[in-house]
């Protein structure tokens, strides 16, 4: 398959600070990838050089096999940044109109409408008079107007409800569908784990883990059997037993961590006696990226 | 080639919807226009020359206004609030935006131009030749460059307000000791001496000098086309050293 975007050795520094780090990935057509992190992880930073926005430090951003800034890549790039802004004195379908003269084959207008779910009266609304909301539609339909290649959505769903995050989803698997190349940023692992294909995982500027989200989910969240104890036992013995990574006692709960949870049961099955209420959790991804870029920032 | 004209028709469409180009820039010259001819100064000698002279002041005040004032805010506005960002994603070139403002000033100045000149026509019966109203007005729209210049120039700072008061004083200062509102010949002499050298005095006398009969002098052009090479040279360097900082 086609590399859509390809980033070597990507560096970019402010005064001192390296807000991205020796970083490199690529994306192919039609994937769905998320750059996920906390915030101050370096997401935006990285977008901006892919849009040409920021030039790198060092290293090389290639988009469509070309410089971000040049011509040919615009004309098949849409993006939402992070700041929703708007053209002033202007309605919104003259922003819309606007928007579809500078590409070489844009989306009609009533598609672009029905793609934003901008209704009929906010059409008409000047730009600047839009609620948030509104004025996200109206940047997604912009985003749209060239019907891009590949496009870009930076922190997209912050700011809405859960009804237009919904929406924007279902909206993002449609041009999914329709062959799209989707990169967009997010701190809420749940949106990349819904909705990405793969999950692009940066802390401190840092590339830390890139792959599917059943990959990244494999990688980082730790499963675990809990039991209560019945009777005094040596805690210590239980660290020699197979596949046990970590053994920890929390509120009367003895916890074995492991990367195989039947290969403990069945252990713990055998020495049999000691143990009560067992509980096997297969670990969630939300503890495991606190767990993670918490750990890699006590580092 | 659509783009760009659909790019200078929402530049239009958003100056012409702009409330403060319609007061600054239509209401005010055409107000002072009627309190300085009709209200004061009446019966005095020469009182034709006087209304056909004080029409060229406003109309040139009222272009420097909205070349300033109008397109140097709008720069900045659009700065602070990402939209200039934005458009770096789009296939319209920086180029191609900046020359749809340019033609869309223009345009709006023609428009003003036509407007003040009619409301002179109306209200005082102003006579000039068909020659002299069409070289006051391509005077007047050509003279408009190097205060576009200056907006541009004021169009890189960062903050609107800043923008906003800076070229406030600015507009002001040169439109006063520019003799646009008195007469340079009624104020003091230290006044009139620098006076003589600002673009805004050069571009009114240009026009002045058309409804005497005569044509702008040399030194109207010269001082006028330095300014705008000066500004334009001033707001490139600006710009590049801002880019340079990302």
């Amino acid at each position: 398959m086609n590399e859509i975007i390809c980033l070597k050795d990507v560096t970019k520094t402010f005064k001192d600070k390296k807000a991205v780090d020796g970083v490199s990935f690529s994306i192919r057509q039609g994937e769905v990838a998320a750059i996920l992190g906390p915030n101050g992880a370096g997401k935006t930073t990285t977008l901006s050089m892919m849009l040409g926005l920021l030039q790198p430090s060092s290293g090389t951003v290639k988009v469509l096999g070309e410089n971000p800034n040049s011509r040919k890549v615009r004309e098949k790039i849409g993006a939402m940044l992070q700041e929703v802004s708007v053209i002033d004195a202007l309605t919104v379908k003259e922003v819309i109109q606007l928007f579809r003269s500078y590409y070489p084959e844009p989306l009609s207008f009533e598609e672009l409408v029905n793609l934003s779910g901008l209704k009929e009266y906010e059409l008409k609304k000047r730009a600047e008079k839009l609620s948030g909301g509104q004025k996200r539609r109206l940047s997604f339909a912009l985003a749209m107007a060239g019907d891009p290649e590949v496009l870009f959505f930076d922190e997209p769903t912050v700011g809405m409800d859960i009804h237009s995050r919904k929406i924007f989803w279902q909206t993002v698997h449609l041009l999914k569908n329709r062959g799209k190349t989707i990169i967009f940023t997010t701190h809420y692992l749940q949106e990349a784990d819904d909705t990405a294909e793969r999950i692009i995982l940066f802390h401190n500027g840092r590339l830390i883990e890139d792959g599917s989200p059943a990959e990244i989910k494999a990688k980082l969240t730790r499963k675990s059997v809990s039991f209560r104890k019945t009777e005094a036992i040596n805690i210590k013995g239980l660290e020699n037993l197979p596949h046990i990574q970590k053994v920890s006692v929390k509120g009367g709960r003895v916890h074995l961590e492991t990367d195989d949870t039947d290969a403990v049961l069945s252990s713990l099955y055998k020495l049999n006696g000691f143990w009560k209420d067992i509980q096997v959790d297969s670990g969630r991804l939300e503890d495991a990226f606190e767990q993670l870029t918490e750990e890699k920032e006590a580092v | 080639m659509n783009a760009f004209f659909m790019q200078s028709k929402a530049e239009i469409l958003r100056i012409l919807r702009n409330p403060y180009y319609v007061f600054w820039s239509l209401a005010m010259p055409i107000v002072f226009y009627v309190i300085f001819t009709r209200v004061f100064n009446t019966g005095i000698d020469g009182q034709q020359e006087w209304q056909a002279h004080y029409l060229m002041s406003m109309t040139a005040f009222s272009v420097m206004g909205s070349a300033i004032m109008t397109l140097g805010i709008r720069l900045v506005e659009e700065r602070a609030q990402g939209w200039s960002k934005f458009m770096k994603i789009t296939p319209l070139t920086d180029t191609a935006y900046f020359f749809a403002k340019m033609v869309g000033q223009t345009v709006i100045h023609t428009f003003s131009i036509i407007v003040i000149f009619t409301a002179g026509a109306v209200i005082n019966g102003v006579a000039l030749t068909p020659a002299e109203w069409l070289m006051c007005g391509l005077w007047i729209l050509a003279g408009s460059f190097p205060f576009l210049a200056l907006g541009t120039l004021i169009g890189t700072m960062k903050k609107v307000d800043t923008a906003a008061g800076v070229s406030n004083v600015i507009y002001m200062l040169l439109a006063v000791c520019g003799g646009m509102w008195m007469p340079l010949e009624t104020m003091p002499s230290f006044l009139q001496s620098i006076g003589i050298w600002l673009p805004s005095y050069n571009f009114g006398n240009g026009a002045w000098q058309i409804v005497q009969g005569n044509a702008p002098e040399l030194a109207n052009w010269l001082l006028l086309a330095g300014y705008l090479f000066l500004f334009v040279v001033l707001s490139n360097y600006v710009r590049r050293n801002q880019e340079a900082a990302v």
